[in-house]
């Protein structure tokens, strides 16, 4: 397998597992986020000074990276996530671009617009394979737990739900911080493989792009988010070559989704759910 | 002084804009972010018209409202009807608008290219006054004067016509105002026109006062945060608001730093969505998904 498959492959990884934090929050629970690539910074930033400044190995320096995402995850969704609907996805925008600029703006500790570079590129084939593995299967766990159902129940009908005995903004907060921790690790993983790390990386455009691709995948499918996910990463990738088109091609995508098949590739179903159909349709009814 | 000057200067270009975001918001309820697009339209509109075709400034302006103004009412009859249509998930609106936006920007990229461009430098009366030692420029003055003669118009339009009338109507419940026998999709190409025309003004006082590139439009997210500070939907609010932002950046640029400028734009967002997310104008929100 060639370096190029091989990057395409990794890269597929790290955009999975983005993803699937962002399904967490926006599929299973119903927030919708416009800034996501923020918490992606975080996990690089960590990641990358904790292991060139500090020496520290990588092992512990990627899931500090993504506990980093989840603290200031914490902190943001405190007072945030008191907000509804539109207005979520509208103080994300702005809470996202300002963790931006203030990586782009503290010079002395992140270098700036310049960038941070001389990563070790710790991020191989084997381990992000491994690593998206092992959070998938962690995922799929999850959503079919006790927690995974809550989530489920506050997105349908909140308020059925606080009836019901859940405590719906502890579960609204659960699900931030998990899929804050989901894009932490992806972040600080993208920071492995390119070595080199720059906070225009994760502007609001990649924040766009994470929804876009559960939106893409299906609103409540996890299976869907993957696929969809995949799917993008491979386009955008071997649209390379016509690198002026690429963005164009993107662009259109994104509309022609929306307009044909807004509930995306999947719906809410699973991908194993298609092949008993039957079952599957009286359980969305 | 100085910097309350271009402040409001900045602040009247994005309540233009910021009108345009609020208007659309009003009726179909969602934040149209292919209005950069409509904006960078405009922009190049009016520098093709001025130098390609070499037609005269107020001509040139004119076809770029209008090349805007089309652009915005063919966006939304490819992209958001269909949509309309289908579901009434905003956000679904919401994502498309930005493949709207990203394919606009793009579609420039490829055939113009991305190269910086300038509006010729006589496009504008250019001069300096001295007024009790604020040095006022020429184009300062006319984007204010602009901003408030467009708005003015908008606000006569919208209060002393019958479309006007309809667009108030269908601002407080579109269904109804359907009922009640206003025709609904020419309203909302007369809104989508009357937004791109707000937007392409706004981007032709951006290209001169700064410079025309396929990435201007993403100017308009400052306007974008501007509306939603004075209330989205609300055409008071979008220009209070603007104003509060294009005083707040001038005054954070010259007393402490300008790159600390966006850092407060989004800081005062965040702020304002925590204390009063409806913002100042804002009608009182209910849960939409």
């Amino acid at each position: 397998m060639g370096g190029y498959q091989e990057g395409i492959i990794i890269l597929m990884c790290i955009n999975c597992i983005a993803a699937m934090g962002v399904s967490i929050l926006t599929g299973f629970t119903g927030i919708f986020t416009l800034g996501h690539a923020a918490y992606m910074a975080l996990g690089a930033y960590t990641t990358a000074i904790l292991t060139v400044r500090y020496g520290v190995h990588w092992i512990p320096a990627i899931i500090a990276g993504g506990l980093m995402a989840v603290l200031i995850a914490w902190l943001i969704g405190l007072p945030t996530l008191k907000l509804t609907g539109d207005y979520y996805a509208i103080a994300s925008i702005g809470l996202g671009e300002a963790i931006r600029l203030i990586l782009e703006n503290w010079q002395s500790f992140t270098r700036g617009a310049r960038g941070f570079p001389g990563i070790e590129p710790y991020t191989t084939r084997i381990c992000a394979v491994i690593i998206f593995i092992g959070l998938a299967i962690i995922t799929f766990n999850f959503l079919d737990s006790r927690l995974g159902r809550e989530l489920r129940a506050s997105r349908d009908d909140s308020a059925a739900a606080s009836l019901m005995g859940f405590n719906t903004p502890r579960t609204r907060m659960k699900a931030l911080l998990l899929s804050a921790f989901y894009c932490g690790i992806a972040g600080a993983l993208l920071g492995g493989y390119m070595s080199f790390i720059q906070p225009s990386m994760f502007d609001m455009m990649k924040s766009t792009e994470l929804t876009a691709v559960v939106v893409f995948g299906g609103l409540g499918s996890m299976s869907g988010t993957i696929l969809g996910s995949a799917a993008i990463t491979l386009i955008m990738e071997y649209f390379r070559d016509i690198s002026q088109y690429r963005m164009l091609i993107y662009g259109l995508l994104l509309v022609i989704i929306m307009v044909f098949r807004p509930e995306g590739l999947l719906g809410s179903r699973e991908i194993w759910e298609l092949f008993s159909l039957e079952n599957s349709k009286q359980e969305d009814k | 002084m100085q910097q309350i000057i271009n402040g409001l200067s900045l602040g009247s270009v994005y309540a233009l804009i910021a009108v345009g975001y609020s208007l659309v918001y009003s009726i179909l309820l969602f934040s149209n972010f292919a209005h950069g697009g409509f904006l960078v339209v405009g922009g190049y509109a009016c520098y093709f018209l001025l130098t390609q075709w070499g037609y005269s400034v107020p001509v040139s302006m004119a076809g770029a409202l209008i090349a805007s103004g089309l652009t915005a009412i063919i966006t939304e009859r490819l992209a958001y009807k269909p949509i309309r249509e289908r579901t009434t998930t905003t956000l679904y609106l919401l994502i498309a608008s930005m493949g709207v936006n990203i394919i606009i920007e793009n579609l420039f990229v490829v055939t113009v290219g991305g190269r910086i461009r300038a509006l010729p430098q006589n496009t504008f009366p250019t001069g300096i006054f001295k007024i009790a030692g604020v040095t006022l420029s020429a184009s300062d003055i006319i984007s204010l004067v602009t901003a408030v003669i467009f708005l003015t118009m908008l606000q006569i339009f919208l209060n002393k016509t019958r479309w006007g009338l309809a667009i108030r109507a269908a601002a407080c419940d579109i269904r109804t105002a359907g009922l009640m026998g206003v025709n609904v999709t020419f309203l909302i190409s007369l809104v989508f026109f009357v937004a791109g025309i707000l937007a392409a003004v706004g981007g032709i006082f951006l290209s001169v006062r700064y410079s025309l590139y396929p990435q201007l439009g993403s100017i308009t997210t400052k306007a974008f945060i501007a509306a939603v500070i004075g209330g989205l939907g609300s055409l008071p609010g979008a220009v209070v608001g603007s104003l509060i932002l294009g005083l707040a950046e001038m005054l954070t640029a010259g007393f402490i730093s300008s790159q600390m400028r966006d850092l407060v734009v989004y800081s005062l967002l965040v702020i304002m969505l925590l204390i009063r997310p409806a913002g100042f104008f804002g009608k009182a929100v209910s849960e939409k998904i």
